[in-house]
């Protein structure tokens, strides 16, 4: 399991693919922490977080990790299936190492790259947002759960190119639509996604999403004990 | 004792099947050859046994030295690919930990270099020939010392150099004490490596046993050749009288005769009649039918 983990997680920081997520997560957090600070008196009479940093590090991984986690790793298992590199591993391992290694080396990647805009950020607001941390690295596991249950289910990687392109767009603005709405259909969707959980005022609700990838891997592990490699 | 043991072991797709009912035992130390037609189910049925695919039924036992099986199996799949960006040596590295294994870089250089790719052991697979990613194949089946090594076409698509040094490499494996379990679709590389041999059609194992054994049942009369020295007329005329209450179909060309006879023990008595006729023996020859004869008839039951 942490040789697959650790491949994965050197696959993904190798490339310019842990810059480009740094560097926008970073850029984007600055950014709207700049606008967030133009009208701090209002947001805060709204309930909002104080600190302009913080709810700027919070919304740009609310908003675009999903797309970052689907785009980056949408073929976490399927590549291994289409290129069959799959049956090298697979005679060597389980298929419980397969997939908890792939969505841990995931994980770690993103710990590391939050991480580190997290530290970065230190030096523009002088803390260090931990709390935001934790919760961003629940956040970003739920999709990352949900991205190898994808790449599980459907084994050719253009298509969950796309559909995870449109389910990460989907799930943001469904899952944001639904915390507000009345409609009982919308009711059940938002307690299936993470945004729910998110807009709760008490902090701890945050934990109860890591229900979902626990969920999820288990489901992808279903799947992949029933397929022929 | 049995390194490999299925019972009924069927792989079935939907209303196909492809495997069907198939029990097989294969001996500790053997090198059994597996042979089949293309699509005879002989991948799948490898497949099942190596953890790559689902059996619709039936159990297989792989008796090993550790309860977990996958830390004491090699296995070179068909059909499987190596990771272009990474080399030889950087793919036995990843392997050897997945298996959890503590080898040091020399070690696994050691291994490519065995295999003949020690020159090769950095160079980026996507530069390999595909012999030398069969031989990448066997490495890194080879990483845990396996007790059992399952090889599924080791040199289907190879050139004949690697498929000589792919065949000294089984041999020597082989010397070890491993059981080797080969797939092919060439005859004569399964005769000339394998002690015991499975024939499979339409999911179906036709054959199995020793290939020794499986000639004799498989060879209803026996023919001799007798390559002997220069005879007179007189003694060619009373030799040939001799042979016929011997044997029959008997055929002259030059100083060589064959003839059909019912079993074994009638050589000695044919190379009796040579010398007391005082007619010099050079060699005598007995036919056996060749593996290639018993899959064709295998196939035509």
């Amino acid at each position: 399991m942490f040789a697959i983990g650790f491949k994965e997680f050197k696959n993904l920081f190798k490339s310019f693919k842990s810059l480009v997520v740094i560097s926008i997560i970073l850029g984007v957090t600055l950014g709207s922490a700049k606008l967030i600070s133009i009208f701090q008196s209002q947001l805060h009479q709204l309930g909002m977080n104080d600190s302009p940093y913080a709810t700027g590090l919070l919304i740009i991984i609310l908003l675009a990790s999903p797309l970052f986690i689907f785009a980056l790793s949408h073929n976490a298992i399927n590549e291994e299936y289409r290129s069959r590199t799959i049956r090298f591993i697979a005679t060597k391992t389980s298929r419980e190492n397969i997939i908890f290694g792939k969505f841990f080396g995931t994980l770690f990647f993103w710990i590391v790259c939050l991480t580190i805009v997290v530290i970065l950020l230190t030096f523009f607001s002088g803390h260090f947002y931990f709390s935001e941390l934790i919760q961003s690295i629940i956040y970003v596991s739920y999709f990352i759960g949900l991205t190898i249950l994808l790449s599980t289910v459907i084994s050719r990687p253009g298509i969950t190119g796309f559909l995870g392109i449109v389910l990460s767009i989907a799930v943001t603005i469904i899952g944001l639509w639904s915390i507000g709405s009345k409609n009982l259909l919308l009711k059940i969707f938002s307690y299936i996604t993470p945004y729910f959980f998110y807009s709760q005022d008490n902090e701890n609700y945050t934990y109860l999403v890591l229900i979902f990838p626990i969920l999820f891997l288990g489901l992808s592990l279903m799947i992949l004990r029933r397929r022929d490699l | 004792m049995y390194a490999i043991e299925t019972h009924n072991l069927t792989k079935k797709y939907g209303e196909k099947v492809v495997v069907n009912h198939v029990n097989l035992k294969v001996k500790k130390g053997s090198i059994f050859g597996f042979l089949g037609k293309n699509g005879a189910g002989k991948s799948t049925f490898i497949n099942m046994i190596t953890g790559l695919c689902i059996p619709s039924s039936g159990t297989f036992t792989l008796r090993v030295s550790s309860n977990n099986v996958k830390s004491k199996i090699g296995v070179l799949p068909d059909y499987s690919a190596f990771y272009d960006d990474l080399t030889a040596l950087e793919h036995m590295n990843y392997f050897s930990k997945i298996l959890n294994l503590k080898l040091s870089k020399n070690e696994m250089i050691r291994l490519l270099e065995y295999v003949g790719l020690g020159d090769a052991a950095k160079v980026k697979v996507k530069k390999y020939s595909f012999g030398m990613k069969k031989k990448l194949g066997i490495a890194q089946a080879l990483l845990n010392n396996p007790e059992i090594l399952f090889l599924d076409e080791p040199t289907s698509g190879v050139d004949a150099d690697s498929i000589l040094t792919i065949h000294t490499l089984i041999r020597n494996i082989s010397k070890d004490g491993t059981t080797i379990f080969l797939t092919s679709h060439n005859l004569n590389e399964v005769e000339k490596l394998c002690n015991e041999i499975a024939i499979m059609d339409k999911g179906e194992i036709r054959v199995q046993g020793n290939i020794d054994s499986l000639k004799r049942s498989f060879q209803e009369n026996i023919t001799v050749t007798i390559k002997c020295g220069k005879i007179s007329t007189e003694k060619y005329k009373e030799l040939n009288d001799q042979l016929n209450l011997i044997g029959n179909s008997i055929q002259w060309e030059k100083d060589q005769v064959s003839l059909i006879v019912k079993d074994e023990s009638v050589i000695p008595i044919v190379n009796k009649l040579f010398v007391k006729m005082n007619v010099d023996v050079f060699r005598i020859q007995v036919y056996e039918p060749t593996l290639e004869e018993i899959f064709l008839r295998t196939g035509e039951q």
